[in-house]
């Protein structure tokens, strides 16, 4: 049986066979099973070591010093330690976050958490091209206001975020910290942490061909502009590992496997890029020649790597369940018991509810080729027609 | 979401989409594509009986199944205001979840709006 077509690397990508084969070398008595936390003979200095070293890959991959580097579970775990680890350290010198409407749920249900605690979040509403302005954010600043947090690359319409303008704007400040989820940026845009006046980084190892359930945050060790270093509690306890900040034995395999996955992709050369956004191009035509298609996000100012397209006169649970099981792309509504829910970003942007589900989003990445995008016009094609046809469209 | 393997069947075929032609051809529509639900509903009848139906729907895969088994399970039936079988047997053939009931409901009043305006010939 055919495998469909897999165009949603923006959800998750295959461990790359190299990543794996180094994983699987911390795991067996053979390998480097040893407690990295171990300090007393060579099993876990050797795993030690190991850490330390994929500690360094990520770090120099995304131009940060390795000190800076705390081990998550993922992206997820690192957007509430930062969340919630300011909020709580300086919660005696104000209670007011900023961030946006288009940010993943892993920001948004932590700032209403805190909103339900009592801390005033507000929400920017980005242009319609998906874009937050830094403009915006100085208006929001408040004089409490103790993290501002916007995520790089957005997941669902691939829009990169001017993250450096944003963390001038937040330098100037001086009480407000910057946290950016840069989830999906890895491999797919240069990082340079430091450079970036960012106090705060989630990273994920999944979305660039690492494991999943390992992910780290990156806590910046120098203050940024006005404001002195930026201090967290917290959220675990029970061993004191990643300097008081995680508790809890290392993984060593799922942190080598995300340092190497990092050093692949810092190594990768920049023509990958430009054969995705060749591919990227080829689908939007492909997509575009169908007639009544809208591109989502704006186009100068995203990732090669994804595509984010509504169809006009199409239902989108039919759109989806008629590209199922030869296309694997995720549609822009949320499945929340048995209706669908239009996408909040997408609303965001100014979508109305029929064009924010009727959407599909295309995650390109290193195993796609120029087959699969035609494979995927002609699927996603035939069933935008017959959906038309069958609705008098 | 998972659907039956019926209407998977019916989403997929979709026999009896599209309009009828001619003469004697009744036409009722419900629901509002703005909303996510639209079904319009043609049938042509002779001496009382349901000789042709097709429909056109906007909507769910639910919608597009059941719209397509009632215009198949229609002919030769006699013109009256009722589907061929009851929105919540309708609903447990195509297991429908509860929460998309409302759907098939708009399935029969556009059904009922073109048997309507057959009866009043």
């Amino acid at each position: 049986m055919n495998r469909p077509v897999y165009l949603d690397y923006a959800a998750t990508t295959p461990v790359d066979p190299r990543v794996a084969a180094a994983m699987a070398q911390c795991l067996t008595w053979e390998g480097e099973f040893g407690n990295p936390g171990s300090a007393s003979h060579e099993f876990g200095d050797a795993a030690g070591a190991l850490v330390e070293t994929a500690r360094a890959q990520v770090a120099a991959s995304v131009g940060a010093s390795p000190e800076e580097v705390v081990w998550t579970s993922g992206a997820t775990e690192a957007d509430n330690l930062a969340i919630f680890g300011v909020a709580q350290y300086y919660r005696d010198y104000g209670r007011h976050i900023i961030t946006a409407r288009t940010e993943h749920k892993a920001v948004l249900d932590p700032c209403r958490e805190l909103e339900r605690r009592g801390w005033r979040v507000t929400y920017l509403t980005p242009d319609s091209g998906g874009v937050i302005h830094p403009d915006q954010v100085a208006a929001a600043l408040q004089a409490d206001t103790v993290l501002v947090s916007i995520m790089h690359v957005n997941n669902e319409i691939g829009v990169i975020q001017n993250i450096s303008s944003i963390g001038a704007v937040c330098a100037q400040h001086g009480g407000a910290r910057l946290h950016v989820d840069a989830a999906q940026s890895v491999g797919k845009c240069v990082i340079d942490f430091a450079a970036l006046g960012v106090d705060l980084m989630s990273l994920s190892a999944h979305k660039a061909y690492g494991p999943k359930g390992v992910g780290a945050l990156l806590v910046a060790q120098t203050g940024r502009g006005q404001r002195a270093r930026v201090q967290l509690t917290a959220l675990q306890f029970g061993g004191g590992q990643e300097r008081g900040l995680r508790a809890g034995t290392v993984a060593t395999h799922q942190v080598v496997g995300m340092g190497l996955a990092f050093a692949l992709a810092q190594a990768s050369p920049s023509s990958e890029a430009e054969r995705v956004a060749v591919l990227r191009d080829r689908l939007w035509r492909g997509l575009a020649s169908l007639g009544g298609v809208l591109r989502n996000g704006n186009a100068q100012c995203s990732v090669p790597h994804v595509l984010n397209v509504s169809f006009e006169g199409v239902e989108g649970e039919s759109l989806l369940a008629a590209v199922r099981g030869h296309l694997a792309v995720s549609t822009g509504s949320a499945c929340t018991s048995a209706l669908q829910e239009p996408s909040y970003v997408l609303r965001a942007l100014g979508r109305d509810d029929i064009l924010s589900e009727s959407s599909l989003r295309f995650g390109l990445g290193r195993f796609t080729t120029e087959r699969d995008i035609d494979a995927a016009v002609e699927i996603v094609g035939r069933a935008v027609s017959r959906l038309r046809r069958l609705s008098g469209a | 979401m998972n659907y039956s393997e019926l209407t998977l069947r019916y989403f997929e075929t979709a026999a009896g989409a599209g309009v009828l032609d001619g003469p004697g051809t009744f036409r009722g529509a419900a629901g509002s594509r703005t909303q996510g639900t639209w079904v319009q509903f043609e049938v042509q009848a002779r001496s009382g009986i349901i000789q042709a139906a097709r429909f056109l729907a906007f909507g769910c895969p639910h919608t597009i199944a059941v719209s397509a088994w009632v215009v198949e399970h229609a002919i030769g039936r006699p013109v009256a205001a009722a589907l061929p079988e009851s929105v919540q047997d309708l609903s447990g053939r195509f297991a429908v979840p509860i929460e998309k009931r409302g759907r098939l409901l708009i399935i029969e009043d556009a059904w009922i709006a073109a048997l309507a305006s057959a009866l009043q010939r």
